[in-house]
């Protein structure tokens, strides 16, 4: 009954129609993208290291843990396209990490304007693990990385259409609701790196 | 805590001499307005993208009908349900249901206006059911029991010492004696306290900054990632939020997305932006996905010339630059939405009679036009409400008598002349020091300000000597 209600409410009101607006287009990113996009994320209080290839992630895995004084474990998706990653001298656990644990998750695309990871979830890649850990490593190949969310969402759209979420992320959880002064690691990781990969 | 609109002028009165507010006040001015400038000086032509916005929301506010019609046949294809609400009590009485059919015990509620525009919280509470705010700032206020201050800065007012000694009282399974005095102490409290709840809770509320109608998606803005909490670990997720935030489809958003967090933060993009279409489907049982639309009174100014305030996408720069804003704060207003944009907004939604002092506490600066991303007209939406005011007999007796007396002299020239050279001479008497201090019958007026003594002479009478 509402429903129709709050339809004829609308109607019985609309007098003039505004055109469609003309497609605007922002202003193109320049330049190496996977620098640009490296560029802007490290401003924003992340750890960006470009790699070789997968081969250079495991030693960087530990390099970063070691730094960061945190346990040798990792929490990895079971069905992740990373569960066949071996790491020497880490120990690998399945389960969705607690905020304290650190997590290792990738990335579907970066975007080179704002800096941002770009994460299509499914059941290879749970949305709430980029939320639940302390220390969320990502990865990322230089090739997915794009100039503008625009970009993100015509790739999308060519492999069918919106996930059930779609999460862009551009640093570490932060907030400024004490004193107007920013602190990380409100609910989300407390810390954020991302290991690009060049092929 | 002011929670009664009518009250506002005392209420003001009261928040000027505030002296906990005042440094608040000033940190929030020099701050939000700083990294704004900052933000629309990082990108180009930010001009051009505020006319987009402004046209993408207008046409979004002319064709709400079959933009929500749309919404809901994508939210459904995606195996979602949408709720359509008429005012603050259907959409209540709608969300109890669907946090009674799953037997909901528990709700975490990610940062939403509009559920404190329909008063969510104490409703739930009534019906047995638990609701615990995860935005740091709403947490903080909620445990206060008071309302947000600012609608993206909900606990500005406060001190790091309140929010710790809040704590200390509430959270009682810690070390009475543990140190509060770091930010990030407090901040990683909250965190270890909330996360416990978002664990153990059955359904998540959460705002929405934009519907998408061609992809049934709702999209939140936080810094935090509560909202994503919110949604991703219960098993129920449900949106509530207003008719207006409808958009086309993503690319509007997109665009809005580069308007949106430049005009409320300065940031280039929130920290955590997440597009959420459908049911989350992590684990099995989580199959629900709500949308509940309120309208309000928001339908009701369609077609008036308050129309362009549905545009609005709740920045906050309005209320960021607005000097009233900034001299009293937001509890003042007795009124969810505050500043500028409650001043254009509560006198078409609430009513002229209850909110009519929201649009005359204003000094006409014009910054908050000159500052909101699509270029709503609010100084003007502003007069629009003043006048409705005076046209149903609403304005205070002593107003209407004062402009009915000076409407009958500028209507009679020769009367005009001679009261106003009488006034300027009587000024000129009254004066001290180049300035009227005090006048009878005006002892509120001076009681704040002085007044520029005039010279003595209108200026038609000096018009004729020196001509």
């Amino acid at each position: 009954m509402s429903r129709e209600q709050v339809l004829s409410a609308i109607r019985a009101r609309k007098l003039i129609e505004a055109p469609p607006p003309g497609r605007y287009t922002a202003p193109k990113t320049e330049g190496d993208l996977t620098e640009a996009f490296a560029k802007k994320l490290a401003a924003q209080q992340t750890d960006v290291r470009i790699l070789e290839n997968m081969r250079d992630v495991p030693d960087a895995i530990a390099d970063i843990l070691r730094g960061k004084n945190m346990a040798a474990e990792i929490h990895i998706a079971p069905d992740s396209d990373l569960a066949a990653l071996v790491l020497p001298n880490v120990e690998i656990r399945r389960e969705p990490p607690s905020g304290f644990d650190a997590a290792v998750t990738f990335a579907s695309f970066a975007i080179a304007e704002t800096g941002t990871l770009a994460y299509a979830s499914g059941q290879d890649n749970p949305a709430s693990w980029h939320f639940r850990p302390l220390l969320e490593i990502a990865i990322v190949r230089a090739g997915t990385v794009v100039g503008e969310l625009e970009d993100v969402l015509a790739q999308l759209k060519a492999k069918g259409g919106m996930p059930a979420t779609l999460n862009l992320v551009s640093g570490p959880s932060r907030t400024g609701d004490i004193e107007q002064t920013m602190e990380l690691g409100a609910h989300g990781p407390k810390e954020l790196a991302v290991l690009v990969l060049k092929s | 805590m002011n929670q009664d609109p009518r009250q506002f002028p005392k209420a003001a009165r009261e928040a000027v001499n505030d002296p906990l507010l005042r440094p608040a006040l000033n940190r929030m001015k020099m701050n939000f307005a700083a990294r704004r400038a900052y933000g629309v000086s990082a990108y180009g032509d930010f001009e051009k993208l505020r006319e987009a916005g402004r046209d993408i929301r207008d046409y979004a506010v002319t064709h709400l009908d079959t933009l929500l019609e749309t919404f809901e046949a994508s939210v459904n294809a995606k195996g979602g349900k949408v709720h359509w609400a008429s005012d603050a009590d259907e959409a209540r009485q709608q969300i109890l249901a669907i946090l009674r059919d799953i037997g909901a015990k528990t709700v975490t509620k990610g940062k939403s206006m509009v559920t404190e525009e329909i008063a969510l919280n104490p409703f739930l509470e009534k019906h047995g059911i638990v609701p615990v705010e995860t935005d740091l700032g709403e947490y903080i206020v909620q445990l206060r029991h008071e309302p947000p201050s600012h609608i993206i800065a909900p606990a500005f007012h406060l001190t790091k010492e309140q929010v710790a000694e809040t704590f200390r009282e509430v959270h009682t399974e810690f070390d009475p004696n543990r140190s509060l005095v770091e930010r990030n102490t407090l901040v990683q409290e909250a965190r270890a306290v909330l996360r416990a709840k978002f664990e153990a809770a059955d359904a998540g509320i959460t705002g929405a900054n934009f519907l998408t109608a061609a992809e049934g998606a709702a999209i939140i803005v936080t810094n935090e990632g509560n909202g994503d909490l919110t949604r991703l670990l219960p098993k129920t997720h449900i949106v509530v939020t207003g008719i207006e935030k409808i958009l086309r489809d993503m690319h509007d958003a997109s665009i809005l997305l580069r308007l949106l967090p430049r005009s409320a933060t300065g940031q280039a993009i929130s920290t955590y932006v997440s597009i959420m279409a459908g049911p989350v489907g992590e684990r099995d049982e989580q199959r629900g996905f709500h949308v509940v639309l309120v309208d309000n009174g928001r339908s009701k100014l369609i077609g008036t010339e308050a129309q362009d305030v549905l545009r609005c996408i709740r920045c906050s720069a309005c209320i960021n630059h607005c000097p009233i804003y900034g001299a009293i704060g937001g509890h003042a207003y007795g009124a969810t939405y505050m500043g500028p944009i409650g001043a254009a907004l509560n006198p078409g939604v609430i009513g002229v009679a209850e909110t009519g002092h929201h649009a005359n506490a204003s000094t006409f600066c014009g910054r908050c036009a000159e500052v909101c991303p699509v270029m709503i007209p609010l100084p003007k939406i502003m007069r629009h409400w003043r006048a409705v005011e005076h046209a149903e007999g609403l304005a205070p007796k002593s107003v209407t008598f004062g402009l009915s007396l000076w409407a009958f002299a500028a209507k009679h020239p020769l009367l005009y002349r001679f009261g106003a050279s009488l006034l300027a001479r009587f000024l000129k008497l009254m004066s001290r020091s180049g300035s009227v201090h005090s006048l009878p019958l005006m002892k509120g007026w001076f009681a704040v300000r002085d007044f520029p003594a005039p010279a003595g002479k209108t200026f038609h009478e000096q018009w004729q000597t020196h001509r």
